[in-house]
């Protein structure tokens, strides 16, 4: 016997398994996968400056720092800003998708691609974000590879203000409208990497970016 | 791993008297516990989450066998393989056989309990396969000889920077480092060569989801993200009760998760991963392998220990533990340490090896009452110690005198007796003073304390003196 | 209205080891106008045995204490320990006895751990001790986990007025007593102990007050073995009926 066949012939004799159960049993998958219901949600404000100022807050409690600007053609400027100020190098690797921002004009030397191991900043945008952690979506594709927001010590992600939604089960809801299937990836992430490994100690930089920083477009 | 579990005894008075450990355990006693009490304050609805999260637990376990088949063909349909182990040395095979089938030199690993419970590492090595464990507690567990871990979400809390510090001076032979961002950064960069060099990476998975097929991995370093996305095999091992049925749960088990973890409102990284790298991706693996593990989980469905296959590894029981508080993990002697460890240990290794574990316990139901899932723990001990009975595995004299004091129990007239003769004796013991010094009946309870003096006679002597005084004794 | 009829269940540790608190708890009850009958074939709730894995002994002497017990308006005990096996455990050691788990829930819907009764049932307003000084509460895990016995004892003790409370750290954790936990890794539960003693002295109360004899007896021991002769160690009864 496969041991697939052993391991679920177990379960099933151990749930008693039957024709009735068994359809009763596939009536609650179905329900379930198709209800998807929710457990309790905090009680978030859904007004977009009340979504924006959740969010800034929850994130920078998670160690990120943020930036505000009216328009996308303003993000190379802020970007370049925060490296000056940061005293980090004017190159970057960023997401193929944002090629056709003028970084050239602010000063800064932009691959579009994904990442290597010596690449000091990554440069993403967001799939969407999340105001009751402060937390980033993105979504991996050849134009949006998940390298860029981890292998630098830098990642700089700007998230438009319109597309913070309150709750994780709204960025799910979001990417079934928007991408139909899952990306390969997504992940979820809410400030720099980090380690607490050693005497409980929290320490920023364990092997993923030592900063995270925002630059919120205001649209 | 290798069970050590029947030493526990031995283990935990080495315990006590390891003023290193002990020292650690005080360093770290009570972080956990205090940051978990202040994010679990954020949520409105901290008890109803609780209440959707076992809900959600329960849906799948108490139908695994289908919603494995769900899981199972929902991952098939992303391009992922899905395979089965019955236990540990299936484990070891089937990593060793697809390591082999990729020509896999090295693997990197983001921290997996079942991996320890498979003793996957030997295995590989044995196999003439690098395993470099990337997790930092497990990275230092692995070159300090390979020590087991101390705890299921901080691996090393055991250690003190102190040790640390001379560890990586040692093996690293680099100059000494004494603060923790400098070790941290040390570990960084000699674990950043293996995961752009690794050919397969290696992860646990804290959820799969049956509605899309996919692993959800929770990680604060961003190791899990690094052996998943940059070599160009992912294997996930995980138990086969990890199921849960969507996305929409699993938002509601992060709000539960990473706070009862470590007291975050959500950990770094959520990494949702679904089938392998697109045709232009840049990165992401072209094959992924899903081992579902059995080890002993089959038969806890259904079982007395049903509730049990609810746990989300969040380690919340043995950090509001007061036994785990006072002698660390390693004395339970194998992979789950505190409440949590005291009933895998026995269902998943063997209660007749590990006969301790289950009374290891004040069942003061701290663990029960912190679980984000809500599984009674201490009334599972109690289960186990019923089947422990059952089976005759308690120690004769231990047997004996529960038999001989129930027994008197049931006949007031012989228990009136032996508690009045007690009285008198243990007051005989104390020789005039308010304590004794020493037990005879019970010298472990004098180890480490007095035993206050009795009054000399019991209360129902007294009361039925003082409801009738004409016929009182002296 | 008639007096309530109260059925005194002792503990056989405060029958063994501190009778006064049992007449305490009874001097309690009926200054509280209630009519107290302790029975005097008692003996023993069946908890250790239940712990320990023997659910034949645990069953045999549930069926005798409910036999016993079963014709009062209430039962109470100064135990929240004890008081929690009746109260929680024993409708469920009759799983397959309905007749044996109808009598256990209807008992355990009248069972009340000492503060607990006084406070929710009786509502008392005053109470009759006249402790001086400072004291600090350890909340046991059966009641306080169990029962949800925190503020009762509580409430009653800011009734004396030159008793003040002083809190310590960690006074919800677990002193290490366990019942046969205490033998059977006697080490482990002393140093357990070690670290609620800590605690006790670190508030600088001049006496530690409990609701559970098993928890007051493994802090004084510990207290005693660490050289401490100053902190007194009692039960929230003789605290309450005074002379403490």
């Amino acid at each position: 016997m496969s041991s697939r066949e052993d391991i679920l012939g177990r379960v099933r004799a151990n749930l008693h398994r039957g024709a009735t159960n068994a359809a009763a049993a596939r009536e609650d998958i179905l329900a379930a996968l198709s209800n998807r219901s929710h457990g309790p949600k905090p009680a978030i404000d859904g007004s977009p400056q009340a979504l924006l100022e959740r969010f800034r807050l929850k994130s920078e409690q998670q160690s990120t720092t943020a930036d505000i600007v009216a328009g996308e053609s303003d993000v190379p400027a802020a970007i370049a800003r925060y490296l000056t100020t940061m005293s980090l190098p004017k190159s970057a690797v960023a997401w193929p998708s944002l090629a056709a921002l003028d970084w050239a004009a602010a000063g800064l030397k932009v691959d579009g691609r994904g990442a290597r191991d010596a690449d000091p900043v990554g440069i993403t945008g967001c799939f969407c974000a999340i105001a009751e952690t402060g937390t980033l979506m993105l979504c991996s594709s050849a134009d949006t590879p998940a390298t860029v927001s981890l292998l630098p010590e830098t990642h700089i992600a700007i998230v438009n203000a319109s597309r913070i939604l309150p709750c994780m089960e709204d960025a799910w809801a979001l990417a079934r409208k928007e991408l139909g299937v899952l990306p390969r990836a997504v992940n979820f992430i809410s400030g720099p990497s980090r380690t607490g490994d050693i005497e409980q100690t929290v320490v920023l930089g364990a092997h993923g970016p030592y900063r995270v920083h925002l630059v919120i477009v205001a649209d | 791993m290798e069970i050590k579990s029947m030493r526990f005894k031995a283990n935990a008075s080495g315990a006590l008297v390891n003023t290193v450990l002990q020292g650690n355990l005080k360093t770290s006693k009570g972080k956990f516990v205090t940051r978990r009490a202040e994010t679990i304050k954020e949520l409105d609805d901290f008890e109803g989450t609780r209440d959707a999260a076992t809900a959600i637990r329960n849906r799948v376990i108490d139908n695994l066998d289908l919603w494995l088949e769900r899981f199972e063909q929902k991952a098939l349909d992303t391009g992922a393989q899905v395979l089965w182990a019955r236990d540990g040395a299936e484990v070891c095979r089937l990593v060793t056989e697809i390591a082999l089938q990729h020509g896999v030199t090295k693997v990197a690993k983001s921290k997996s309990m079942l991996s320890e419970e498979a003793g996957l590492n030997q295995a590989l090595e044995a196999a003439g396969i690098q395993p470099v464990e990337t997790d930092l507690g497990e990275y230092i567990l692995q070159i300090d000889n390979n020590e087991p871990p101390s705890h299921i979400i901080a691996p090393a809390v055991h250690k003190s920077l102190d040790q640390v510090a001379d560890l990586f001076h040692k093996v690293h032979g680099t100059p000494r480092k004494t603060e923790i961002p400098a070790l941290t950064r040390e570990a960084r960069e000699v674990l950043r060569s293996h995961f752009l060099s690794a050919d397969m990476g290696l992860s646990g998975g804290n959820f799969l989801i049956a509605e899309t097929g996919s692993v959800a991995l929770v990680t604060n370093e961003g190791n899990g993200r690094m052996v998943t996305t940059l070599p160009k095999v992912h294997v996930v091992i995980t138990g086969i009760e990890k199921v849960i049925p969507t996305l929409e749960d699993l938002s509601t088990l992060m709000r539960l998760l990473p706070r009862s973890a470590t007291g975050q409102p959500i950990s770094n990284y959520v990494s949702v991963l679904t089938g392998v790298k697109k045709p232009a991706e840049h990165d992401g693996p072209e094959h992924l392998y899903f081992i579902l593990v059995d080890n002993g989980r089959a038969d806890a469905v259904g079982s007395d220990f049903h509730a049990m296959l609810r746990c989300i590894r969040c380690g919340a029981c043995m950090n509001h533990c007061p036994v785990y508080q006072t002698i660390g993990g390693h004395a339970y002697g194998w992979v789950y340490p505190g409440p949590m460890g005291s009933i895998l240990t026995p269902l998943y290794a063997g209660l007749e090896k590990s006969i301790d574990l289950p009374h290891a316990a004040t069942l003061c139901n701290q663990c029960g009452v912190v679980c984000p899932v809500k599984i009674p723990l201490p009334d599972l001990l109690r289960k186990l110690r019923e089947k422990q009975t059952e089976r005759g595995l308690r120690p004769l004299t231990e047997r004996i005198g529960l038999r001989l004091w129930a027994w008197a129990a049931l006949r007031p007239k012989i228990y009136a007796l032996g508690a009045g003769f007690g009285a008198r004796y243990l007051k005989w013991l104390a020789g005039g003073t308010d304590r004794i010094r020493l037990l005879p009946a019970a010298p472990e309870w004098t180890l480490g304390r007095d035993f206050p003096a009795p009054q000399g006679k019991t209360f129902r002597e007294l009361y039925a003196a003082r409801q009738k005084p004409a016929k009182e004794t002296t | 209205m008639a007096k309530l009829r109260i059925g005194f269940f002792v503990t056989c540790l405060v029958d063994l080891m501190r009778p006064r608190i049992g007449f305490a708890a009874l001097k309690l009850l009926e200054t509280a106008g209630c009519e107290v009958i302790v029975p005097e074939t008692q003996t023993c709730c069946g908890q250790p045995a239940w712990n320990s894995g023997d659910v034949p002994g645990a069953v045999a002497l549930a069926k005798k204490t409910i036999a016993e017990f079963e014709g009062f308006d209430y039962v109470v005990a100064p135990s929240g320990s004890c008081a929690e096996h009746i109260r929680i455990e024993y409708p469920r050691l009759f799983a397959a006895e309905p007749d044996w788990r109808d009598r256990a829930t209807a008992l355990a819907g009248r069972t009340h751990e000492l503060t607990d009764f006084l406070v929710t049932v009786l509502k008392v307003d005053s109470v009759p001790g006249d402790y001086q000084g400072t004291v600090t509460y350890h909340d046991s895990c059966s009641g306080l986990r169990g029962l949800g016995i925190k503020q009762q004892p509580r409430v009653l003790l800011a009734k004396l007025k030159g008793l003040s409370l002083k809190e310590m750290d960690g006074c919800e954790e677990c002193c290490g007593f366990g019942g046969t936990f205490s033998i059977k890794f006697g080490e482990v539960s002393a140093a357990i102990a070690g670290r609620k003693c800590d605690n006790v002295l670190a508030s600088g109360a001049q006496a530690v007050v409990g609701g559970d004899l098993g928890c007051l007896l493994n802090i004084e021991g510990k207290l005693r073995r660490m050289g401490d002769e100053n902190t007194k160690v009692l039960h929230v009864a003789e605290v309450l009926a005074g002379g403490a």
